[in-house]
């Protein structure tokens, strides 16, 4: 990853009628990085997308440039920047995944020598070979999306954008395409992926977006995020005989449905040390099976939204 | 640059005709319909050689022209492949344009292939090769026009093609009645003269009139000079709404 700014975004706002879909967000991602926005349902990923691959027209104050390209002054130059691999597929169903290929592979000025040969090259890489003749409206989901990666490839876009590519696909296709947006990494693209799957982010992402109701309300590698945002773990563990009222009131500790007992924490040691004092010298009740859980990127996730939400609902009602 | 821009005009227009010619509302209303409006509007009826064939081209090159332009955005919207295409590097002029060629090709074949049909059956038709290109000429106009025509209504952003074919229809009817094309301009009270010529199939039957009568109602030259007005007017009606209504489709 190097330090040229890929995309920069400044400002995006995009509103339908009374809802705002997504809130002056700003961003930039550089050259290389493969950068993931998580968010829920509605959190505005799609429409921020969208605007940035020029489907929604920007207003006036909203900016987006392409390698240094403004989108609104140099429309046709900055798209062909893009390679698009959209949720739901969205190649002619009626034609072959060979048409399909061409009538695309023209949209974006090849020749058809270049058609040809990139195409066979794509079709062998994602085993589409022998699909080349169906028409896409046959293919199976995992099929399509494999055929999606090589409309958006075929082209050889220095950025790739894929819209909640593994969605509804099979562990086998998932598989391909994860390996895939490794490749595209190694290969030096720039990635934007909006994805629902946590544990996909955490896995692939050099920086994850989190967006929630049309704003982003964080920005960080996945690391930072879980250490940054909720520098909690929780400490489990097990106790010999059960405890007093006193003990259970101690602070943040719960019983779970398994009988064990759970304390978050946010430093380990210090309060491991504490809980050896409080119960095993002082009640003399001895603690076992002692596991230390890490605050996976999920909680940090849930926590960010659930407070976001519980700020905004404040700030309305103040 | 131009020969570029040319160039995905007609990919556009190459796809739109491969994808959408063999598409049921293409058949039934660019075939279906003007082949049995014409049988019964001509059966069991005293009609000259002449009305038959002006009413058959007039009719077949307007329903033709209005077939494919109002269901492709209706198709792409709901099938999202109209994203790709907005997402690609192409202007959304490019793309009307692609849309509007296909229709008229479209419309301009059916048509020519009926006129020559005609011709070879009933010899004799037109008296000079100067009426044959006048008439070609208005086959041309008129095709582009309804293309730009169906386009328009396609600006209502549905993605159910019955929605925009219902608007087609409701006015593709009233302009075939008020045309003159049932009985003769000429022959209309004032009042209805006027009123047909709201409708710019009046003045393509006029200009078929004068080609194979040699006489119309209106000269040739304003019948042509109205129709490429009403072709400007449709086509940055078409570029003011779609660019409106476009992002409403996503």
């Amino acid at each position: 990853m190097n330090e040229s700014i890929a995309i920069s975004a400044s400002n995006l706002t995009k509103k339908f009628d009374d809802f705002t879909a997504v809130n002056d967000v700003s961003f930039k991602i550089f050259e290389g990085e493969i950068v993931g926005i998580l968010g829920p349902n509605g959190a505005g990923k799609t429409t921020t997308l969208r605007l940035l691959t020029g489907v929604y027209k920007l207003e006036e104050g909203e900016k987006i440039e392409i390698f240094n390209e403004n989108l609104k002054d140099n429309q046709i130059n900055c798209k062909i920047k893009f390679g698009i691999v959209p949720e739901i597929s969205n190649a002619y169903s009626d034609f072959t995944v060979l048409e399909n290929l061409e009538f695309s592979g023209k949209m974006y000025g090849l020749s058809k020598e270049e058609i040809k040969n990139r195409s066979k090259i794509l079709l062998e890489r994602f085993e589409l070979l022998d699909k080349l003749n169906a028409k896409t409206k046959t293919l199976s989901k995992g099929l399509k999306q494999r055929a999606n990666l090589c409309l958006a490839l075929l082209h050889e876009p220095p950025i790739l954008i894929l819209d909640e590519p593994t969605s509804g696909l099979d562990p086998i296709s998932v598989k391909i395409m994860r390996k895939q947006i490794l490749e595209f990494r190694k290969a030096g693209k720039t990635i934007l992926i909006t994805t629902h799957d946590i544990k996909e982010a955490q896995t692939i992402c050099d920086r994850i977006l989190i967006m929630n109701k049309g704003k982003i309300i964080a920005d960080a590698n996945p690391d930072t995020l879980r250490r940054d945002f909720k520098s909690i773990s929780t400490i489990i563990f097990k106790t010999e005989k059960e405890l007093d009222s006193k003990l259970m009131n101690y602070p943040t500790l719960i019983k779970r449905s398994d009988g064990t007992f759970a304390i978050s924490s946010e430093n380990v040691l210090k309060d491991l040390s504490e809980l050896y004092n409080s119960f095993t010298l002082k009640n003399q009740i001895q603690i076992s099976d002692v596991k230390i859980q890490e605050t996976s990127l999920e909680e940090v996730f849930i926590d960010l939204i659930k407070n976001d939400s519980t700020k905004k609902k404040g700030v309305k009602n103040d | 640059m131009i020969k570029d821009k040319l160039f995905k005009i007609w990919v556009m227009a190459k796809k739109n005709i491969n994808l959408y010619i063999k598409k049921g509302p293409v058949i039934i209303f660019g075939l279906m319909f003007p082949f049995f409006m014409t049988l019964s509007w001509v059966l069991g009826r005293d009609i000259s050689q002449n009305q038959i064939f002006v009413g058959i081209i007039a009719m077949t090159t307007f329903f033709t022209s209005t077939a494919i332009s109002p269901i492709v955005f209706p198709i792409e919207t709901r099938e999202k492949s109209l994203e790709r295409i907005i997402s690609a590097p192409i202007s959304l002029n490019q793309i009307l344009l692609g849309i509007v060629l296909a229709s008229a090709l479209y419309s301009l074949l059916i048509s020519s292939i009926i006129t020559l049909i005609f011709i070879i059956i009933f010899q004799g038709l037109f008296s000079s090769l100067l009426y044959i290109f006048l008439f070609w000429l208005g086959i041309i106009l008129m095709s582009i026009l309804g293309s730009l025509l169906g386009l328009l209504v396609s600006a209502i952003p549905t993605d159910k093609t019955s929605d925009v074919m219902l608007i087609m229809n409701l006015i593709k009817f009233p302009l075939l009645f008020i045309s003159g094309m049932f009985t003769p301009l000429d022959v209309l009270p004032f009042p209805v003269v006027v009123l047909s010529c709201l409708s710019p199939l009046t003045f393509l039957i006029d200009i078929f009139r004068y080609c194979v009568d040699g006489h119309s109602f209106f000269p040739y030259q304003i019948d042509l000079l109205v129709l490429v007005l009403w072709i400007i007017v449709f086509f940055i009606a078409n570029g003011y709404f779609h660019r409106k209504t476009m992002p409403k489709r996503f």
